[in-house]
């Protein structure tokens, strides 16, 4: 309860929050106020925006409703986003609770492999995984979340390992508890909070990746993307801007509140750590 | 202040004046072609084999057309659309078993070496026949190649052959490469696959990847004062919204093969200096057609197909996809062949009902979600407007309850899916039709192809009758009759419907004024250019 006030005392995290506040009724409301299929032909093609009401910020190439393919972009968007930083994080805490807590060979392997996933460009990962296996939303979520878990994982090793030589773990395996219940019992939730830190930068990264997969054709092409949406528009920049701009405009606003509102998070969980 | 005002005033005046008096002696000769210059024009694609006798198609024809000519050319007022380049005339003999050549005399290859009717029997024999991508199909019974002097070549057939159709394969099939630099070794490995060498009014000179290639004037061609160019530059801009850019600036000159986008055109047009031509591409029709696996048990239903048809508005598609530069389809001829196309087909008008009523009646009701079945569908990803038709024919067939889920793949894959694998259900295509009907048309529904040929019927489709009248029309030698079976080919096809013709459209060439002879005939970007001129 002490974390909100926390929160809102800085105007940049104020501003993260209600930014991501927006985009989550946006998505929420996105089959509310947009029932059907968002793919739908809804008028004349390359309407520009504010001329009809009925489709306020105009139509795309084949005459789609920008407004509605915005609204259920900003779903996939945000699903993409959450859903691979949540499969990063737990990845990456997985692996780095291992290999810190059991040590030795266990931990020269595991770190080796992250090791080897880090020299690997994630983006380039990412686009050689979806090219591979198919451009689905499955898939683009698994291809950034196997580009993404190695932060999390080095940052969970790292606070592992200073946990471990800690009094209660060693109270805990005097009393007999199994190693694999002091490491995910005992020992993660004590490291989660700095790896938990990383959510925001992956979130954000998440959404940009995801984007840039959309715009080379490597997104899921049975649904609305914001990076799909503006790869279209490119082939009109000239004529029908708009098309480019609107989506892009949601991309950075998402990505700025993700940021913040991250900012905002660690800022005050660092402040009470200092407190208490 | 005010001084400025006037020098400037002045000065414009007096450029005015200077540019009228350069104006004027030019208009009495406004046709007259100036001699000289840089062509400089956008490419948007590498070709790295170079030999239009090997490989027949518009990207490596609109590089070395120029280089290496044909026996003959399009044209939009000659005999039979043809206009004669290194042949003079042809003549097919009664039986169909041969054709004769004469051919143009005094003409040199570039390296200086004389141009006879050897080149042409090595050519027809060694590369159309067996390696030639289309030349396969067209000259499979040729036999031998007589040349009884230098200057005459009949080509013998073991089985007759209907000389419509090979006059109609000229242009494109029957380009001339020089026998003496081809006969030794592979020729699939010899290295004027990469700088060929021709009769052609222009010398390959030299090509840098990623950047461009350089062709100069052939002094010694055979044309009268042609060509009128000193060069013609094509830099490689495979970005597509960079070739506009590249023309505004005055970077290059030309950007033909609908480099400019569709959607810039209208843009376009009002920068002065800039002219947008539709012109210039008749013979090069491609079709917009929607591929169908006849082995799925729902499209094997003629009722699915004819439902689908129906759900498709063409007119939507011509005007809302290809913004107008683009006409409806009725069946596998283009409406713009002068020879073969009948408009005496069934037709599919734009009915949303009665495409829901066809497939109630085919036994697919709709289930609770309002969906009938679905289906995967391959939109092909070499044109903006392929991929683009894919998504309006996903609307498109969810308005009639199909569900419709778009799988985009790159090119090689693509190919690889559909006419290897057949891992589609609907495929969007867009094959060329080539002048006739049996070069590159008839095979799209032909059953009886081996796997893995691209462009050809991988859908599975088998229609005995059909397969009777492609036969027979491929050994039928009186034009007239022969253009009768190709007329009840498209009744059939329409009828039947093994895939669903859409649209016909060509490209558009974006050109600054100073060109000079564009689009003179109906395979004006990739023909010779030896009359293109630019004025200064």
């Amino acid at each position: 309860m002490k974390r909100l006030p926390h929160l809102f005392r800085s105007p940049e995290a104020i501003a993260g929050a209600l930014i991501l506040a927006l985009l989550a009724a946006m998505a929420l409301a996105a089959p509310l106020l947009f029932p059907g299929d968002p793919q739908a032909i809804a008028g004349p093609a390359l309407l520009p925006p504010f001329q009809d009401w009925s489709l306020p910020l105009g139509t795309d190439r084949l005459g789609r409703d920008v407004l509605a393919e915005l609204f259920h972009g900003a779903r996939t968007s945000l699903a993409v986003g959450l859903a691979a930083a949540a499969a990063a994080l737990l990845i990456g805490a997985l692996v780095g609770t291992l290999a810190g807590f059991a040590g030795g060979l266990v931990d020269e392997v595991l770190m080796r492999i992250t090791d080897a996933f880090q020299t690997v460009p994630s983006f380039l990962l990412a686009l050689a995984f979806v090219s591979i296996v198919g451009p689905s939303l499955g898939v683009v979520v698994a291809a950034i979340a196997l580009s993404a878990w190695t932060g999390p994982a080095r940052v969970a090793r790292a606070e592992v390992l200073s946990i471990r030589e800690r009094d209660y773990v060693a109270g805990a395996r005097v009393i007999g508890m199994h190693p694999l219940e002091i490491a995910f019992r005992e020992v993660l939730p004590n490291a989660l909070p700095p790896v938990l830190a990383l959510s925001s930068v992956i979130v954000a990264a998440a959404i940009l990746t995801e984007a840039a997969l959309s715009f080379l054709g490597l997104g899921d092409p049975n649904r609305v993307t914001w990076g799909g949406m503006i790869a279209e528009g490119r082939t009109v920049l000239r004529t029908a801007p708009f098309l480019s701009i609107v989506p892009g405009v949601a991309l950075v606003l998402t990505v700025l509140g993700v940021y913040l509102a991250g900012e905002g998070v660690v800022e005050s969980t660092a402040m009470r750590r200092s407190l208490s | 202040m005010p001084e400025l005002t006037i020098s400037r005033r002045g000065l414009l005046a007096g450029s005015a004046l200077l540019l009228a008096s350069t104006a004027l002696p030019t208009i009495g000769f406004a046709q007259t072609p100036k001699k000289g210059g840089r062509l400089v024009l956008a490419a948007d694609s590498e070709p790295r084999n170079l030999n239009p006798a090997i490989v027949a198609s518009n990207g490596v024809f609109f590089i070395s057309s120029k280089i290496v000519e044909t026996l003959a050319e399009a044209s939009f007022d000659g005999k039979d659309g043809l206009q004669p380049r290194l042949a003079l005339s042809w003549e097919g003999a009664a039986d169909g078993l041969s054709v004769t050549f004469k051919l143009r005399d005094g003409i040199k290859w570039h390296d200086g070496m004389p141009f006879t009717s050897a080149d042409v029997a090595f050519s027809a024999l060694q590369i159309w026949k067996p390696l030639q991508n289309l030349g396969r199909t067209v000259f499979k019974d040729l036999a031998a190649v007589d040349t009884p002097d230098e200057l005459t070549a009949i080509f013998k057939f073991a089985k007759p052959t209907p000389f419509q159709l090979i006059r109609n394969a000229l242009p494109a099939l029957s380009s001339v490469v020089p026998k003496h630099l081809y006969e030794v070794g592979k020729i699939e490995e010899n290295p004027a696959n990469n700088a060929p060498v021709g009769t052609g009014p222009f010398k390959f000179a030299e090509y840098k990847a990623g950047q461009y290639y350089r062709l100069t004037r052939n002094d010694a061609y055979w044309g009268k004062d042609e060509p009128y160019l000193d060069e013609i530059v094509y830099q490689v801009l495979p970005d597509r919204t960079s070739a506009a850019a590249a023309l505004e600036a005055e970077e290059i000159q030309l950007a033909a093969f609908s480099a400019v986008p569709l959607a810039d055109l209208d843009r376009i047009s009002k920068v002065p200096g800039l002219k947008v031509i539709t012109k210039g591409y008749e013979g090069l029709t491609y079709q917009l057609v929607v591929e169908i696996n006849h082995r799925r048990k729902e499209l094997a239903d003629l009722k699915v197909r004819q439902a689908i048809a129906h759900a498709i508005d063409k007119d939507f598609v011509v005007k809302t996809v290809f913004l107008g530069y683009a006409a409806t389809a009725t069946g596998p001829v283009p409406k713009n062949d002068p020879q073969f196309y009948t408009a005496e087909v069934p037709t599919y008008p734009f009915d949303v009902a009665k495409a829901n009523a066809l497939l109630d009646e085919a036994g697919y009701k709709r289930a609770d979600d309002g969906k009938r079945f679905a289906l995967k569908l391959l939109p092909a990803p070499y044109f903006n407007e392929t991929k683009q038709f894919g998504d309006y024919l996903r609307q498109a067939l969810a308005a009639i309850g199909i569900d419709a889920q778009i799988v985009n793949n790159d090119s090689a894959a693509h190919i690889k899916a559909v006419y290897t694998d057949h891992a589609f259900d609907l495929a969007v295509g867009p094959p060329v039709f080539r002048g006739d009907p049996a070069i590159s048309t008839t095979i799209l529904v032909q059953s009886g192809i081996p796997d893995g040929v691209p462009f050809s019927n991988q859908g599975g489709y088998k229609n005995a009758d059909l397969d009777a009248l492609i036969v027979k029309a491929s050994e039928t030698l009186d034009t007239s009759a022969r253009t009768g079976l190709y007329k009840e080919f498209q009744k059939k096809v329409a009828t039947d419907l093994p895939l669903i013709n859409v649209a016909e459209w060509s490209f558009i060439s974006v050109a600054r004024d100073t060109v000079g002879n564009i689009a003179n005939n109906p395979r004006w970007a990739v023909s010779n250019w030896a009359d293109t001129y630019l004025e200064s």
